[in-house]
């Protein structure tokens, strides 16, 4: 048993029966008692992952092991895990305490009525919805009907739990105040979680790590802030930051890094940082709005078209390249659309990736 | 102003006098049940019996097996109505919420038989009954309605409207198959499955063709088939014609009166047919 | 999943099994039948023979004849009555759920105890019906018994029966109508009549296209109603007989069932071919 790799993947594939290739090849494992967020666009495949590790979905080819058992040919009921479903998927005839309780009223995990009704409770009090036993689930709201399908994935007690954008269909304040309860009682419960999200923020926030997936494909597997600090190619530059990352096409030759209306020495970048020899040709400069800023003496000379207020800070967008870009700027900065400014970058914080996404720098 | 007063008193009378030319047969069915002979032919006609003829229903008993008729209608029917129920159930559920090779031609060749009119086949289904020797019985009656195409296509789109999240949810949570069905499914669906079993019972008991073709013994008739004999030997005894009409259509009545909106919203619905 | 296979085929069984000896089969063996002569337990190939019979059998034209004017008179009249009808419950009534109550009974009364009703209504002597006419001062024919009118009382029979079905659909419809059409309406000055014909009908337009192919497919399988109203006969010398009755009458009766057979594969292709028609007619009503 090795309990770092609690839950493991290997080379999974799926491709569904019209042909798309949602999951090309896909391996990672995760730590038992970690909340792992599965992080992507719409579409990415994330949720088809979800579906395979809960046996709802057959996988194409490769390997689901949980506790180092394959579970592949192991029916959905027989993998000792709980879901969480997006819309929560709550039986609406039942009350709240008899939706808890179907788990074990069921199946192996048949008990009698009073024993289930105990266990049942247990978990309605872990998650606050005691006084809510016999609701039905047409009358609560959202975030109690989150409440309800959680209590109702945990009576099982699984030793895996499955969620599925579990926060979307609530609103934003709800989704803040319910994602940190989530993180507190599923570290009260040790329970291993596999957290599927789309939101970039929420998946920091909650994580102990996040894998990112796009094109079928882990594009990261990684802690939440090397995600921010060291992305491993374009796509994770882009995906993660808010306000997203700024991108300038240059062209680098022996002496320095060119483009339309700057050129920076290659004497001034940290050689250590290069990951391999670069060719001369064209690459993509990437830079966070924060790391670009406005400053006396900066080398690239702009016209500000717009500046938006976002609480503590303001964002000033320019246009270079007809592209539009953005500079991360305090609140106190007088600069007003039209204004012209000089921005300076910091060189220790920029990437460069090959047309392709590769990250070289 | 006056103009539009008009268009709407228009519109009330035409309303009002469609909806007495729809009501009346069937007043005018229990008040001519409760007639006299001569009430009933006189001229001008007789619209209120001077003295209700409860007699006439004793007659009606008396001449013909009606109490058989209505035991063997409420048999069938039930029959019918539960077995297809049944069969529907099972049919539309793997239909939904299962995935398997070959769906799409099972969907594609039920959606065709539903174009099948009942008439182009009711014949050699009687050659088929006939031959396993199954006329004049109870067997017989139901055999070829123990499936509805209709009723598992209309059960198809009540379960579709399910989330598909329910099903998985169940899944993981230990239910099987059997389990969903019977402690989901059917609870979740109760309304659906009760307006197809009303309208099914009711297309039973209104039966007549087939019932016609597979029976010629008095005691295995339907009351369909019971009354319009009665109607043939009654001959000209109009009274004793609508009494028995009366017999066969008010407890149907009476259950639609009892679940109208059930039943008119299942019809809207999925645009049912009898 | 490979385990589903097993289970979705056993959960199917009972249908399938059901549906093959009582829906294909029969299908099949009716084509089979329609090319064979003799009594049914001693069958034998004729070839086209029988269709041969049948088109040269004046009963067989007069049925089928019967059956048309039946679905293209009854048809179109019941439609027009419960679009009006509907639309008057619709749009000027408080207690719609009481009239589409009542108008929804004949759906679920047996066509065989209200056509005893009917025929006591339609009779020539002392038939309520008559009297009004008589009261009016208009012509009072014999609806049941003379041959002339047995077709005339079919299809008003016809058209009281079809509403209930058509009102209570078009009903349906006409809520699932967005209100704010209407609302909007009303703000550029709309009148009632432009609301109809540039709200309501355009709207109506799938639904009454449902209609027409229930209604057509129902109008040719006319057999109870015509057996009820004239207790067991089509009329007085067969004068109201229909394509059903042709069926029945050459299966059971006459005991040629390969003849029946060829009448029903000949109705089946009627009614196959009338529902691609409309549906033909609609598309380019959609197009429009």
């Amino acid at each position: 048993m090795d309990n770092n790799k609690f839950v493991e993947v290997k080379n999974l594939r799926k491709v569904y029966d019209n042909g798309h290739e949602a999951i090309k090849n896909v391996s990672f494992s995760v730590k038992k008692g970690d909340l792992v967020c599965l992080l992507g666009p719409s579409g990415c495949g994330k949720t088809t992952i979800l579906n395979m590790l809960a046996g709802l979905l057959n996988p194409t080819a490769g390997e689901i092991l949980f506790d180092g058992k394959s579970m592949v040919k192991v029916a959905p009921k027989d993998r000792h895990i709980g879901y969480v479903f997006q819309n929560y998927a709550l039986y609406p005839h039942m009350t709240v305490l008899q939706n808890v309780m179907f788990p074990l009223t069921v199946g192996k995990n048949k008990r009698s009525k009073a024993e289930a009704k105990k266990v049942a409770q247990k978990y309605m009090q872990l998650t606050q919805i005691m006084d809510l036993a016999d609701q039905k689930p047409g009358n609560l709201s959202g975030g109690q009907q989150q409440r309800v399908a959680i209590a109702r994935a945990l009576v099982q007690e699984p030793k895996i739990l499955l969620m599925d954008e579990p926060l979307s269909n609530l609103d934003a304040r709800l989704r803040l105040k319910i994602r940190e309860e989530i993180r507190s009682l599923v570290k009260s419960v040790g329970i291993t979680t596999l957290f599927v999200t789309h939101d970039q923020e929420e998946a920091l926030s909650i994580g102990d790590k996040i894998i990112l997936f796009n094109d079928g494909i882990i594009q990261q597997d990684d802690l939440g802030q090397n995600f921010y600090l060291e992305p491993n190619n374009y796509f994770v530059a882009n995906f993660i930051g808010n306000p997203v990352i700024d991108n300038f096409k240059v062209i680098k030759t022996d002496q320095e890094l060119r483009s339309s209306q700057f050129t920076i020495p290659l004497a001034l970048l940290d050689a250590s940082r290069f990951k391999r020899n670069l060719p001369n040709g064209e690459y993509i400069l990437s830079v966070r709005p924060e790391n670009i800023t406005p400053q006396k003496d900066g080398f690239l000379h702009v016209k500000v078209d717009d500046v938006e207020l976002i609480g503590r800070e303001r964002i000033l967008k320019f246009t270079y390249d007809q592209v539009q870009a953005r500079s991360l700027i305090n609140l106190e900065e007088s600069i007003q659309p039209g204004d012209e400014v000089t921005l300076q970058l910091k060189f220790n914080r920029i990437f460069i990736f090959t047309p392709g996404g590769e990250r070289v720098y | 102003m006056k103009r539009i007063r008009f268009g709407v008193l228009i519109s009330y009378l035409i309303l009002f006098i469609f909806a007495i030319i729809t009501v009346f047969p069937f007043v005018y069915m229990i008040l001519g049940g409760l007639m006299s002979f001569q009430e009933t032919t006189s001229i001008p006609p007789t619209l209120i019996p001077h003295h209700f003829e409860w007699n006439n229903y004793a007659k009606v008993f008396a001449r013909a097996p009606f109490a058989r008729y209505f035991f063997n209608t409420i048999l069938t029917a039930s029959v019918t109505t539960l077995v297809s129920l049944f069969n529907s159930l099972l049919g539309a559920f793997a239909m939904v919420n299962l995935r398997f090779k070959g769906k799409g031609l099972v969907q594609m060749i039920l959606l065709s038989l539903l174009m099948v009119p009942g008439e182009a086949i009711i014949f050699t289904n009687y050659n088929t009954i006939a031959k396993m020797g199954l006329l004049n019985t109870y067997i017989g009656l139901v055999l070829p309605f123990l499936t509805s195409i209709f009723y598992m296509y209309y059960l198809q789109s009540y379960f579709g409207s399910i989330s598909t999240t329910i099903y998985k949810a169940a899944m993981i949570d230990g239910a099987s198959d059997w389990d969903y069905i019977w402690k989901i499914l059917v609870p979740m669906s109760k309304s659906g499955l009760f307006t197809v079993g009303l309208l099914s019972f009711i297309s039973g008991w209104n039966s007549f063709l087939w019932p016609l073709l597979v029976t010629n013994e008095d005691t295995m008739r339907l009351l369909n088939n019971g009354l319009s004999s009665f109607a043939s030997d009654a001959g000209s005894e109009t009274q004793l014609q609508l009494a028995a009409a009366t017999l066969t259509v008010l407890p149907v009545l009476v259950l639609y009166f009892i679940f109208r909106k059930q039943i008119i919203k299942g019809v809207v619905r999925n645009d049912l047919k009898g | 999943m490979e385990t589903n296979q097993k289970k979705a085929w056993l959960f199917l069984a009972p249908t399938i099994i059901f549906v093959t000896l009582f829906s294909i089969y029969p299908i099949l063996r009716a084509l089979g039948m329609s090319f064979q002569s003799g009594s049914l337990i001693d069958l034998h190939w004729s070839g086209l023979n029988n269709y041969q019979y049948i088109f040269h059998d004046p009963e067989f034209w007069l049925a089928l004849r019967n059956t048309a004017l039946y679905a293209i008179i009854s048809v179109p009249l019941g439609l027009v009555i419960s679009i009006m009808l509907a639309w008057i419950i619709f749009d000027k009534v408080k207690h719609q759920s009481f009239f589409e109550t009542t108008f929804f009974m004949p759906y679920v009364t047996s066509t065989i105890a209200i056509g005893i009703v009917f025929r006591y209504i339609f009779n020539g002597d002392y038939g309520m019906l008559n009297f009004i006419l008589r009261l009016l001062h208009l012509p009072a024919p014999n609806w049941i018994d003379d041959p002339a009118w047995s077709l005339v009382t079919i299809i008003i029979f016809g058209i009281w029966t079809s509403l209930a079905f058509n009102i209570v659909i078009l009903m349906g419809a006409l809520r699932n109508i967005d209100p704010n059409f209407y609302t909007i309406a009303d703000m550029y000055g709309a009148s009632d009549k432009d609301k109809f014909w540039r709200i309501t009908m355009p709207e109506l337009v799938p639904t009454l296209a449902f209609l027409l192919t229930m209604n057509i497919i129902g109008a040719f399988k006319i057999y109870t109603s015509v057996y009820a109203l004239f207790n067991g006969q089509a009329g007085i010398g067969n004068s109201g007989t229909t394509a059903v009755f042709y069926i029945y009458n050459k299966f059971q009766i006459v005991g040629t069932p390969g003849v029946a057979m060829a009448a029903t594969v000949i109705l089946f292709l009627l009614i196959l071919f009338a529902t691609f028609l409309q549906r033909k007619m609609i598309k380019k009503i959609g197009e429009n």
